[in-house]
């Protein structure tokens, strides 16, 4: 079996594209060389992943799975740590190791306390290898509706549109400021960790708190908003065009004269 | 070349030379503030903190304070002194001398007591001092 | 006014300015249809003395270390007053310098003027042409952005594959395997050291050899607009009856040179981010390749030609054939006429050429 293994490798290594020789292209690791090559069940999660926020982020799949992705022969050996599909119930604690402030919000909400009783773990909302940023949108009829009427979602969402909305548009801000050279940098980092709060809040189910929290956030994201202007740039540019124009127009006016 | 052209001709060169004048102005004086002014540090407030466990009884602490050598002194009777460490003679940085407790300039002999004052050799006063306070064992100077 | 007039006679007397300022300048005649394109060289001459002061302003709060250079550019742009202009001043100086100096190079190429006896007139241009390229690569790197990093490791990437020496020579251009600390501080010497010490020679020679054999004429409105220069001796090309240098064509040269900052500022006030694209705002990371990485725009038609050929080595050769026969132009193409469409044939080349020279830089932006 193991010597299956190691001759699929090898032909999917042959198959794959080399990767750019220049600069410091991460190597692939090795989940991903043998799995690509498989049948769909086993391929399928490779191609998910992909697609996914942790992939852009360089979240391999050993951050949930285990295992050694440097080597092939025991990367899927226990006493290297692997552990395979996560039982659900484990789920929201695996998540939790990098989510804290989410999954402490989850735990103690409706969602969280049916945890094992039919309850939504992360991944009944956010899916598992496909996993994208998350957003407004997954607050769905279709989504909430497998279990329960949407009425309580629906007044959650209602809540989260404006901070959601504010959100996106300073966002979209900081990209321009930062297109004129203006160091985003503190902003950017205030926003994320707004956000953060804002998306981890979420998950406590708690329309009041969320009412109130949002409030808060919306405050603070005010503040944020305002920061980093635009300079007087366009008016002094306007002059010194001007300036320019006007004395080509005086040279020009003294050169007809002289010729 | 009749009198109504030169005349003209004449608007024009002053035109010319009032933008070229408009434009000296317009730009020595950014850039003197361009070439001029390293903006301090902003976020500091341009105060500098220490914890007094760093300095022993006895001992001097030298750091920057707004661009300029500063010094804070610990006496041996526990009382603190914040001073400018540049010798008013000619700008050398003065030196703690622990075992005598008192700052020598080492550029033409200048002696200081722990507090700044003059003692003997040129500088024409006393080290500069700094203003500064005490709170939960972190002296805050500025 | 009358200490000034006796400090000038004081200068004078010793000096014989005055005669400089007449038989020079007054004296000094250009063909009478002299026409505009004729400025650019004066244009160019403003350029690079803007890019020397601007460079030297940036010089003093840029520090050429990996740990501190995107720092000290960001700390230039947002905290100096000012300092946002003087680096947009000196980015945006460096596409205009290149822009001109190809507008310079193609007017002398429909007007003929590279012809005997100005042989040595384009050579020396042309290789300014290629300092101006250098310099403009090296000085790219010194932001030490994703942008410039990833351009520069490509750009520098491109001689290795030149046969035997190729890995050395790479190695040598970057102080190291990789682009790092040493490529920086070759980059930065190279750029404030060097390349501007030799332009500087090189325009004192152009200048030098324009003043020796005079300016050409153009071949504009004229019956006769064959080569006058028949080789056998030296003679320098006279105008009798044309226009001064001063005030004359000295306020055409002003005009040129107000128009050119005019459209030069509307770039650095108002579109500088068609020269710095926000991936320039991003630091440097020698782990993480962004993708679709491109050359400035003056080496985009190189890159696409690389990328056209199925080795690195053809498009490298190709290239330098090119270069190779535009510096050896005024030695090949010995024809006497300079009347661009008296001379058909050579017309069309160049405009293909020019053509096909923007057609793969748009080809390059949009690949």
């Amino acid at each position: 079996m193991r010597r299956w293994g190691i001759i699929l490798m090898l032909l999917a290594a042959c198959v794959m594209p080399s990767t750019q020789a220049m600069g410091a292209a991460p190597q692939v690791i090795v989940c991903i060389q043998c799995h690509a090559a498989q049948p769909a069940r086993l391929s399928d999660p490779v191609t998910l992943w992909q697609t996914s926020i942790h992939a852009e982020h360089g979240i391999t799949c050993n951050a949930c799975h285990g295992g050694d992705p440097m080597d092939a022969a025991n990367s899927m050996d226990p006493a290297r740590g692997y552990r395979g599909v996560p039982a659900p119930t484990s789920v929201p604690a695996l998540c939790g190791g990098c989510h804290m402030g989410v999954t402490k919000h989850y735990m103690n909400s409706a969602h969280g306390r049916a945890l094992g009783r039919g309850g939504p773990t992360c991944v009944t909302c956010h899916g598992s290898h496909d996993i994208t940023r998350a957003s407004l949108e997954l607050i769905s009829k279709k989504n909430c509706t497998t279990c329960h009427t949407f009425d309580k979602a629906l007044m959650i969402r209602r809540a989260m549109v404006k901070t959601d909305g504010m959100l996106k548009a300073i966002e979209k801000r900081i990209t321009i400021l930062k297109s004129q050279g203006i160091d985003t940098d503190p902003l950017e980092k205030k926003l994320f960790s707004l956000r953060n709060r804002f998306h981890a809040m979420y998950h406590s189910l708690d329309v009041t708190l969320i009412r109130e929290e949002s409030a808060h956030i919306q405050a603070e994201l005010e503040k944020t908003s305002g920061a980093g202007g635009a300079g007087t740039g366009y008016l002094v540019g306007v002059i010194a065009v001007g300036w320019a124009l006007l004395a080509a127009l005086l040279f020009s006016m003294i050169k007809k004269n002289i010729d | 070349m009749d009198d109504s052209k030169r005349k003209f001709i004449n608007i024009c060169l002053g035109g010319v030379a009032a933008l070229a004048a408009t434009a000296i102005a317009a730009v020595t004086y950014p850039l003197f503030r361009y070439y001029l002014v390293p903006p301090t540090d902003k976020k500091s407030g341009g105060k500098t903190s220490i914890p007094l466990n760093e300095i022993a009884l006895g001992d001097a602490k030298f750091f920057e304070f707004n661009g300029v050598a500063a010094v804070l002194v610990r006496k041996q009777d526990g009382t603190l002194a914040a001073l400018s460490a540049v010798c008013p003679h000619l700008g050398c940085i003065v030196q703690w001398e622990k075992d005598r407790q008192d700052f020598l300039c080492p550029c033409h002999a200048g002696y200081f007591t722990a507090d700044g004052a003059v003692i003997s050799g040129p500088p024409p006063r006393a080290l500069a001092k700094i203003p500064y306070s005490l709170a939960n064992g972190v002296v805050t100077i500025g | 006014m009358e200490f000034l007039r006796n400090i000038y006679n004081w200068i004078d007397v010793r000096l014989g300015t005055h005669e400089i300022i007449t038989e020079k300048r007054t004296g000094y005649l250009l063909p009478r249809n002299v026409n505009a394109w004729y400025s650019l060289g004066s244009v160019l001459l403003v350029i690079f003395c803007l890019q020397i002061i601007t460079g030297m302003l940036l010089m003093l709060y840029y520090v050429p270390d990996i740990d501190k250079a995107f720092d000290s550019v960001s700390f230039i742009m947002t905290e100096i007053p000012l300092g946002r202009l003087v680096r947009l001043f000196h980015a945006v100086g460096s596409s205009m310098m290149l822009l001109v100096l190809l507008l310079h190079m193609f007017s002398i190429l429909f007007m003929g003027s590279y012809k005997s006896p100005r042989e040595l007139h384009w050579l020396t241009g042309f290789f300014l042409l290629l300092l101006a390229m250098g310099i403009s690569l090296t000085g790219y790197l010194l932001p030490w952005n994703q942008l410039s990093f990833w351009a520069t490791t490509v750009a520098t990437d491109c001689a290795s594959s030149i046969p035997f020496i190729g890995e050395n020579l790479v190695e040598l251009l970057r102080g190291g395997k990789q682009v790092g600390l040493h490529t920086l501080g070759r980059f930065y010497t190279l750029h404030v050291g060097l390349l501007p010490a030799l332009i500087a020679v090189l325009i004192g020679v152009h200048l030098f050899l324009i003043q020796r054999t005079g300016v050409s004429t153009p071949p504009f409105g004229l019956e006769d607009t064959s080569n006058q220069w028949k080789g056998e001796s030296f003679v320098y090309e006279e105008h009798p009856g044309g226009i001064p240098f001063f005030p004359n064509f000295f306020l055409q040269d002003m005009i040129s040179i107000s128009l050119y900052l005019a459209c030069f500022m509307v770039f650095v006030f108002f579109f500088p981010n068609i020269f710095i694209p926000s991936t320039s705002y991003v630091p440097a990371n020698p782990l993480v390749t962004p993708s679709h990485i491109k050359p400035e725009w003056y080496f985009l038609a190189n890159y696409q030609t690389l990328k056209l050929f199925p080795s690195e080595i053809i498009g490298l050769t190709v290239q330098a054939i090119a270069m190779a026969f535009l510096a050896l132009l005024p030695f090949i193409d010995r024809g006497e006429e300079k009347h661009p469409l008296k001379r058909p044939l050579f017309t069309f080349c160049a405009v293909s050429g020019i053509l096909l020279w923007i057609g793969m830089t748009v080809w390059g932006l949009y690949s």
